[in-house]
């Protein structure tokens, strides 16, 4: 294919897709005592169609910059632009995937699939079958009718990521979303992740303390600076996205050195480029 | 049961927990027999007068007339009809202004002190002032009830909207939920159990709380008829309607309510768990 150069990531022709302009946020404990500034002067763009991956020391303030990018909180200051328009609070047009699956117990599968079509009203007959096709897409047609707590992990996250893609939105932000599954179900994720993401073409900002991860799925990969964070290098990832699969990188040099760089940066020891 | 015995239920036999179930009645109704017997020696040996200490033969007798009379039943629909009424709103009130202070840090502020203030003060204490503003009857006995049951409603209700998972809430936010549809989809039905348990605890206050307000404030119903019987000398009679209380709490509670919450908060908690 023609296309292959700027499937790689490296096309600077792209628009911006989210901007973040000199943003500092200060995180307040839930008792509202503590307070420490977990973001600062944080600058930031995510083009439109690129995968992003976002990688830092733990306390940097990634899983924030995602929190503040769906609207769930409100900066100290700076700016947060999604196609030039500031970020007002949460909306459909950010999808998110957590940690944590969030997927409502009381639930079937296919019923937290389309919980997004049925809060803005859609007919059920509609909404199901828009379901199925995104449960085919994730191979997990026959878990419809399942409640959540008869899944594996990593079940539930392709539930959770399927919910989110279910609701069309333009962005999808993904917060350390295969941090709690076992390493095999990891690696499979990851891989249908490229396969999804290839099929979609959305815009990702994915959070990770992986080097690894970040590296294999990022189209660039954000690396931050330890909390309060902000953006230490911006590194591209050129490998085509049809050579992401584990069984072939495991031994693919550019990768090697990419992984190396990034984790030389995340740990402190390497320079910025 | 035998260390045997308990190995084989949590291997899953059904057989297992039926024969449980069984012998635990069988066991249940030895234990109520035993007393009335007991009972029934007492009062025969004793040879006190029976207004004094009525044997079971006497309550049952007056348990019978009572019967026959057509009193009982009557007295049954009047305290059911009142009860009833009790809970429905006693739990509407709860559930709104729980659902209100989970929600609203700043309205828990303004109001949870003076809510704590009431709740100790128990219904009881209010009876003889709602007798002085509305007399003995209905509207009486009815906001008391009203009163035991929102406040348990109320609280349990309140805790179980603040333990809502926040990332529950943050995910149905991010796929377009407007606060409304943030709380009907997951803050009320993450809540549910707390409501049911609070539901639970309130219809047992209200229960005793009928009871009483009726021994106060009615002239039917069977608070009315232990006391007034009491009063006559028909010692038998108040027995009876004692019986009857106790007996009537354990249907509800066995029927109705323990399934109920089964279903839904064991059944729900398991889910939750399972989540977290």
């Amino acid at each position: 294919m023609a296309a292959l150069p700027a499937e790689a990531g490296a096309g600077s022709v792209a628009a911006s897709k989210i901007t973040i302009r000199g943003l500092s946020i200060d995180y307040v404990s839930e008792d509202g005592r503590a307070r420490h500034r977990a973001l600062e002067d944080l600058s930031l763009e995510v083009r439109e169609n690129e995968f992003l991956s976002v990688v830092g020391p733990s306390g940097c303030g990634k899983s924030t910059l995602i929190a503040a990018i769906a609207g769930f909180l409100r900066p100290r200051s700076g700016s947060l632009l999604l196609d030039g328009k500031p970020i007002g609070g949460p909306g459909a047009d950010r999808g998110v995937v957590f940690q944590e699956y969030a997927l409502l117990p009381w639930r079937t599968v296919l019923d937290n699939v389309t919980l997004g079509l049925r809060l803005r009203g859609m007919p059920r007959s509609e909404r199901d079958r828009i379901g199925r096709q995104f449960l085919e897409m994730i191979n997990l047609v026959e878990a419809a009718d399942k409640y959540p707590h008869q899944l594996s992990g990593g079940m539930k996250q392709r539930v959770a990521v399927a919910r989110t893609l279910a609701n069309q939105p333009e962005v999808m932000l993904m917060d350390e979303p295969f941090a709690a599954v076992d390493a095999q179900s990891r690696m499979t994720l990851q891989e249908e992740l490229v396969r999804i993401w290839s099929q979609s073409r959305l815009t990702v900002l994915f959070v990770t303390h992986s080097v690894e991860e970040a590296v294999f799925l990022g189209d660039r990969v954000a690396v931050l600076t330890p909390g309060p964070g902000r953006l230490k290098a911006m590194i591209d990832i050129d490998i085509p996205r049809r050579q992401r699969r584990w069984a072939e990188l495991g031994n693919n040099l550019l990768f090697a050195t990419l992984r190396q760089r990034v984790l030389d940066l995340v740990r402190g020891a390497g320079t910025p480029p | 049961m035998s260390v045997g015995a308990g190995a084989s239920f949590r291997s899953g036999a059904v057989g297992q927990v039926a024969f449980r179930r069984i012998e635990r009645g069988v066991l249940g109704a030895a234990g109520v027999a035993g007393l009335v017997l007991l009972w029934q020696a007492a009062a025969s040996l004793s040879g006190v007068p029976r207004y004094f200490f009525p044997s079971p033969r006497d309550v049952a007798g007056a348990f019978t007339v009572l019967l026959e009379k057509g009193i009982l039943p009557a007295y049954l629909a009047d305290s059911a009809g009142r009860y009833l009424a009790g809970i429905g709103l006693g739990t509407a009130i709860g559930l709104a202004l729980g659902l209100a202070l989970g929600v609203s840090r700043r309205a828990a502020s303004m109001f949870g002190p003076l809510l704590n203030f009431f709740y100790a003060i128990v219904e009881v204490a209010w009876i003889p002032i709602f007798v002085i503003w509305w007399g003995y009857g209905l509207r009486t006995i009815l906001v008391a009830l009203v009163y035991v049951v929102a406040f348990p409603v109320l609280f349990n209700t309140q805790a179980a909207v603040r333990a809502t998972p926040r990332v529950l809430i943050d995910a149905v936010r991010a796929l377009g939920a407007s606060p409304r549809q943030v709380l009907g989809e997951v803050i009320f039905p993450a809540a549910l159990p707390g409501i049911i348990t609070g539901f639970r605890v309130g219809a047992g206050f209200a229960f005793r709380g009928l009871i009483f307000a009726e021994m106060i404030a009615a002239k039917n119903g069977i608070g009315y008829l232990i006391l007034t019987s009491a009063a006559n000398h028909a010692t038998d009679r108040t027995i009876a309607g004692m019986i009857v209380v106790g007996t009537v709490w354990l249907v509800i509670d066995q029927l109705y309510l323990r399934p109920f919450e089964r279903v839904t908060v064991e059944r729900w908690g398991v889910l939750r768990h399972a989540e977290e």
